[in-house]
């Protein structure tokens, strides 16, 4: 029996965000802690280094919530990924269903449905992050083109296939109307 | 007892554990009002209509406010994996969370040391923190749908926008092969309930039945009616029948339900849930094979 444990990381979060530069990601991770996010400091594996060789681990679920407040401030990143290698591409494909009167449209776990003849939002369904349900009440009975957007206020990767899909619908409904 | 776990988008409500009540629209713990909406509540409310129903202890649910950044979920989950024991839930059913690899690991290693082993139930963002975690094999029933089942079937994927394109192309007919998938990559439960045109229920990788009809594709389009599902296996096993019976049942009630409430895209969960009672009444002798009085067991 070993004397000794390898102690597991106290986090894991599935993504990394990339820097040019040691101070770029010093920024980082000031904001993002400031914010309440739960982050580290780490290495990126060479396959990902993008010019700095220090990353921040975070939730990659949070990838959306986290690249808006880097942006808003100006704190700069080359990009998010994931930190296990092989992973695929984020999903950029959608699946649209017609129910005669409805379109439903499809983003990877996500799906949005609006009335053809109005453009209202009549429901949004899938996912399981805790901003979906509120995303749910905030824009169903809305117009497409009026309603929040989930990318602006969601965040987690559930909200940006929200948002996808939002996108799609709207690019149908202009289409058809 | 059964017990629910996850958070509801009320950004003030705090952490709460206690008896559920369905009161019209809403749900009522502790003195709070929760609307009957997409996601945990949903799934409460199901539950709750299935246990009135079959005349078992109504179930209790722990939830936190949390609409996306996290903090109800961190609190919900540390108060699991150190109150875990003293609960002592016969079934636990983990609903919507931010999904954290960390708390999950932690959560699953509590309930290992905790002598009696509660049925393990999982869906929407906890599924996919279980599945992330490596620890899909702990759980007895995931019940995703199909883009969730292409993510149980790719082996790198932390969430479903990460899938493999090809796996998110796969048609209807492609399921049995993301379920052979899923339990060689040990992305699965020993139990699968696969919601779609065609609902699978799955043991140890073999497909043990499915449920087509009746067929009201419009369910999809609803948000919250996963959660219904969900919520129903959670009750019927809580009321001790065998997770595949649990989950045949809840597929074919839900899919009448849908039926029954003449749903388009535009129905609200709150119409279906409303008519499972009717449901039961007519079909759960036969479905089941155990015939119950309203309101107690025969």
């Amino acid at each position: 029996m070993p004397l000794f444990k390898r102690k597991q990381p106290s986090f894991e979060g599935g993504g990394l965000v990339l820097f040019m530069d040691v101070g770029e990601a010093m920024r980082a991770e000031k904001v993002l802690k400031k914010a309440g996010y739960t982050i580290r400091l780490v290495a990126p594996p060479p396959e990902l280094r993008k010019g700095c060789d220090l990353a921040v681990e975070i939730n990659l679920v949070e990838q959306p919530g986290i690249e808006r407040l880097l942006n808003e401030k100006d704190a700069p990143y080359v990009q998010v990924a994931p930190s296990k290698l092989g992973t695929a591409e984020i999903l950029e494909i959608v699946k649209v269903t017609d129910f005669g009167d409805w379109v439903m449209v499809k983003a990877a776990n996500m799906k949005l449905s609006f009335e053809k003849k109005t453009g209202l939002i009549v429901n949004t369904s899938g996912g399981g992050c805790p901003d979906i349900p509120y995303l749910h009440a905030e824009m169903i009975g809305k117009k497409l083109d009026e309603a929040p957007r989930p990318k602006d206020v969601g965040f987690t990767l559930c909200a940006l296939m929200l948002d996808r899909a939002l996108d799609e619908a709207i690019t149908i409904w202009q289409g058809e109307n | 007892m059964l017990l629910i776990a996850g958070t509801v988008p009320i950004p003030d409500l705090p952490l709460t554990i206690g008896k559920v009540s369905l009161n019209h629209a809403f749900l009522e713990i502790e003195g709070h009002r929760i609307p009957c909406t997409q996601g945990t509540a949903a799934m409460i409310s199901a539950a709750a209509v299935t246990t009135n129903y079959l005349g078992i202890d109504p179930p209790q649910a722990l939830l936190a406010g949390d609409t996306g950044k996290g903090k109800g979920s961190h609190e919900l989950y540390e108060y699991l994996i150190k109150n875990i024991a003293e609960i002592c839930p016969q079934t636990l059913a983990l609903h919507y969370c931010l999904p954290d690899i960390g708390l999950m690991r932690r959560l699953c290693e509590a309930v290992t040391q905790y002598a009696q082993r509660p049925v393990m139930i999982a869906d929407a963002a906890s599924m996919y923190a279980a599945k992330a975690a490596y620890k899909a094999q702990e759980f007895d029933i995931f019940t995703p749908d199909a883009s969730e089942m292409a993510f149980l079937a790719d082996p790198e994927a932390t969430h479903p926008a990460y899938i493999a394109r090809h796996l998110f192309n796969t048609e209807a007919s492609d399921i049995p092969e993301l379920i052979k998938a899923a339990y060689i990559n040990k992305g699965s439960a020993k139990h699968l309930l696969i919601k779609g045109a065609l609902d699978y229920i799955v043991r140890d990788g073999e497909i043990l039945e499915t449920v087509s009809q009746p067929d009201v594709p419009q369910l999809e389009a609803i948000g919250g009616t996963g959660d219904t599902i969900t919520g129903m296996v959670a009750a019927f096993m809580d009321a001790e029948l065998e997770p595949h019976e649990a989950c045949i049942i809840a597929a074919k009630a839900n899919r009448a339900a849908g039926q029954y409430a003449s749903t388009t895209p535009a129905t609200s969960v709150r119409q279906v849930i409303e008519h499972l009672p009717h449901i039961f009444k007519e079909n759960l002798c036969q479905w089941s094979g155990v015939c119950y009085i309203e309101g107690g067991k025969q």
